[in-house]
C-alpha cells in the first residue's frame, strides 16, 4: 500500500467511524426524548368566575396555580412552582406573601423575590374567558404581574 | 479412570491432588487465585493500613445486588403501584422489610465506605505514580455510587422520594446550556412523574449497575497491574524503602538495572509497544515479606465479608427504612430535604443554585479527578505531605459540616433551628 493511499483511506475511515459514532449518539439522545408527553395539558379550564371568592387567592393543587380575584373583579393566575428548585410554594395570609418550604425563598404578593435564593419572580399565566363562560389558563403564556382579566358581572 | 472420577475431573479441570501436577493446578487454575496475586505483601494484610474499606465497599455492593434483585420480584415501576408494592414489601411480603432495610442501609453504608476508602487512599498517598489513573476510576466509582443512590431514592414513590428527586433534578437544570435538556432527558418529561419513575428504575437496575461492574473490574485490574495494594512505605526499613522503585518511571531510571529480570517484564503489546511497563515493585530480597494469598488474604477477606453482612443484617433487624405517605406533587413537605449525602449540596443550593448546585460541585469533582496530577510530590510519607493532607482534611471537614448542618440544623423554610427542636408536621 502506498503511503498516500494509506493516509487517504485511513482519514476517510476515521471520518466515517466518528461520523457513525456522532450520528449514533444523536440517535440515542433523540430516542430518549419522548415524542409524546403524557402530561396534563398546559391549557385548561378552571371553572366559572363566580367560583372564586374575593380576598386571599385560591390554590389549585393539581394545576399548581394560585387564582387571584381582586375587588375590582380582575383575575390573575400565579404559578405555585418556586423558581429556585421547583418546590410548591404556599401563600401566607398573615403577611400576604408566598413562602417556599424547601430553601426559604419568599415572594411578595406580586410574585417578586423578597428573600432567599430564588433567581426569578413567580410566573404569572395568561387567563382568558372561554366561550362557555369558564376561565381558561394557558401555562405556556407568561404575562407581566400586572396582568388582569376583567370580567363583567 | 472410572466415570465418577472422569466427571469430577471435567468439572475441576485438574489432576488428582495426590499428584504434584494436581497440587500445582489447584493453584494455577483457580479463578480466585487468578484475580489475586499468588503472594501478597505482608503489610497489605494489616488492618490499620487499609481498614479493608475497598473490600467492604465491594461487599456492600454485592449485598445491594442480591437484595435489589429480591426486591425486584415485588416491585412495579408505575405510579402509584410502586408505592403500593413498597407498602406490600413493608407489611405483607415475608422478609420484605428485612430485605428492604438491608438494601437501604447497605446503600447508605456504601456511600460512607466509598468516601472513607477515598480518604484512606488520599492520606496514604496511594494515588501517586503509578496509581494516578486508578484514583480517577475511583472518583467515577464514587459518582456512580451517588447516582445509584439517587436513582434508587425515587423508587418508593413516597413524599420523601418525590421531593428529593424534584429538588435534585432541578439543581441539575441550572447547568449552563444543557441543564434544562438534561433534566428533561432524565425525567422523560417536564416534571417528576411516571416517565421519570420508569427512567430512574431502568437506570437503577440496569444501566448504572452495569457501569459500576465495568468500572469495578477496571479498578481491581489496575490494582493488580499497578503493583498490588499500596504499602505504608514510610514504615518500611529505610534501606528497603529506597529499593522500592517504580519500574519505567522516568524519574527513577537507575534502579531498573538493579531489578531482577523476572520482575522486569517487557510486554510486546500489539507488537507496537516497546520499553518497560510502569509498575511498582521491589527487588527480590523482599520475597521474605510476602505471604501466600491463599489462605492468608482469603481468610481475612472472608472475615471482612462476614463482618459486613453481619453488620448490615444487625442494623436491618433494629432499624426500619423510612417510608412516608404517597407522593403528592401538590404538597411540598416542609422542610423538603434531599437524601442526606446530598444535603451538603442542598445547603449550598440554599445560598445560590447556580454557584452551589453546579459550579462548586463541578469544581470539586474536577479537583478530585486532578488530585494525582496536581500533587507532584513523589513522597508518600505523611511527614512530607503535610499541606496535601491539610487541604484534603479541609475538604472532608467542609463536606461533613455542610451535611450535618443540612441534616440536623435546618427546619421549616430551611431556617436554622437547633437539632432538638420538635418540628410539628414533619416525620
Amino acid at each position: 500500500m502506498k503511503r498516500r493511499s494509506f493516509i487517504g483511506w485511513g482519514t476517510a475511515g476515521l471520518a466515517a467511524l466518528w461520523s457513525a459514532v456522532g450520528v449514533s449518539l444523536g440517535a440515542v439522545v433523540r430516542f430518549l426524548t419522548p415524542s409524546v408527553y403524557y402530561e396534563p395539558p398546559q391549557t385548561f379550564k378552571i371553572g366559572n368566575p363566580s367560583d372564586f371568592p374575593l380576598g386571599p387567592p385560591t390554590f389549585l393543587a393539581d394545576e399548581k396555580i394560585f387564582v387571584f380575584r381582586d375587588r375590582d373583579k380582575g383575575f390573575a393566575v400565579a404559578s405555585a412552582v418556586c423558581t429556585h428548585l421547583g418546590c410548591t410554594v404556599g401563600y401566607s395570609q398573615s403577611d400576604e406573601r408566598f413562602h417556599c418550604p424547601c430553601h426559604g425563598s419568599v415572594f411578595g404578593a406580586n410574585g417578586a423575590v423578597q428573600h432567599g435564593p430564588a433567581p426569578r419572580p413567580l410566573e404569572w399565566f395568561e387567563v382568558t374567558l372561554a366561550r362557555d363562560g369558564q376561565l381558561s389558563v394557558d401555562k405556556d403564556k407568561v404575562v407581566p404581574a400586572a396582568y388582569r382579566l376583567m370580567v363583567e358581572r | 479412570m472410572n466415570p465418577i472420577q472422569d466427571l469430577w475431573q471435567s468439572i475441576v479441570r485438574r489432576d488428582p491432588l495426590s499428584t504434584d501436577k494436581g497440587k500445582s493446578e489447584l493453584v494455577f487454575l483457580n479463578v480466585w487465585l487468578h484475580i489475586h496475586p499468588a503472594k501478597v505483601k505482608r503489610e497489605n494484610l494489616k488492618l490499620k493500613h487499609t481498614w479493608y474499606l475497598g473490600f467492604i465497599t465491594f461487599f456492600l455492593f454485592l449485598i445491594l445486588v442480591t437484595t435489589g434483585v429480591a426486591l425486584m420480584f415485588y416491585y412495579r415501576p408505575n405510579a402509584p403501584q410502586a408505592y403500593q408494592d413498597v407498602k406490600d414489601l413493608q407489611f405483607v411480603v415475608f422478609l420484605g422489610p428485612f430485605l428492604r432495610n438491608m438494601h437501604r442501609w447497605a446503600a447508605h453504608g456504601m456511600v460512607i465506605s466509598v468516601f472513607f476508602h477515598m480518604c484512606r487512599v488520599f492520606y496514604t498517598g496511594s494515588y501517586k505514580r503509578p496509581r494516578q489513573f486508578n484514583w480517577m476510576i475511583g472518583v467515577f466509582l464514587f459518582l456512580v455510587t451517588l447516582g445509584l443512590s439517587f436513582t434508587g431514592y425515587l423508587l418508593p414513590w413516597d413524599q420523601l422520594a418525590f421531593w428529593a428527586i424534584t429538588v435534585g433534578t432541578n439543581i441539575g437544570s441550572y447547568a449552563p446550556l444543557v441543564g434544562k435538556q438534561l433534566r428533561e432527558l432524565l425525567l422523560g418529561g417536564h416534571s417528576v412523574g411516571e416517565a421519570a419513575l420508569l427512567r430512574f428504575y431502568v437506570l437503577h437496575v440496569a444501566v448504572l449497575p452495569g457501569v459500576m461492574v465495568l468500572l469495578t473490574m477496571v479498578h481491581f485490574w489496575r490494582v493488580r497491574k499497578d503493583g498490588g495494594l499500596s504499602r505504608p512505605v514510610w514504615k518500611l526499613e529505610p534501606e528497603k524503602a529506597e529499593k522500592l522503585v517504580t519500574i519505567g518511571a522516568p524519574e527513577a531510571p537507575a534502579p531498573l538495572s538493579v531489578a531482577l529480570a523476572s520482575k522486569d517484564k517487557t510486554y510486546g503489546l500489539m507488537e507496537v509497544v516497546t520499553g518497560k511497563p510502569i509498575f511498582e515493585t521491589v527487588t527480590a530480597e523482599e520475597e521474605e515479606d510476602t505471604t501466600f494469598s491463599y489462605p492468608y488474604a482469603f481468610f481475612r477477606e472472608a472475615v471482612a465479608l462476614m463482618a459486613t453482612v453481619t453488620g448490615v443484617m444487625a442494623i436491618s433487624l433494629f432499624w426500619n427504612a423510612p417510608l412516608e405517605e404517597l407522593a403528592n406533587p401538590a404538597k411540598t413537605p416542609n422542610p423538603a430535604k434531599a437524601p442526606w449525602y446530598f444535603l451538603g449540596l442542598q445547603e449550598l443550593v440554599s445560598h445560590s443554585a447556580l454557584l452551589g448546585g453546579v459550579v462548586v460541585p463541578a469544581l470539586a469533582v474536577l479537583a478530585l479527578l486532578a488530585v494525582p496530577y496536581l500533587d507532584t510530590n513523589p513522597s508518600r510519607r505523611p511527614a512530607d505531605r503535610k499541606w496535601a493532607n491539610r487541604a484534603f482534611t479541609i475538604f472532608v471537614v467542609v463536606n461533613v459540616v455542610l451535611i450535618v448542618v443540612g441534616t440536623f440544623f435546618r427546619g421549616p423554610g430551611w431556617a436554622l433551628v437547633a437539632p432538638w427542636t420538635h418540628i410539628s408536621g414533619a416525620e
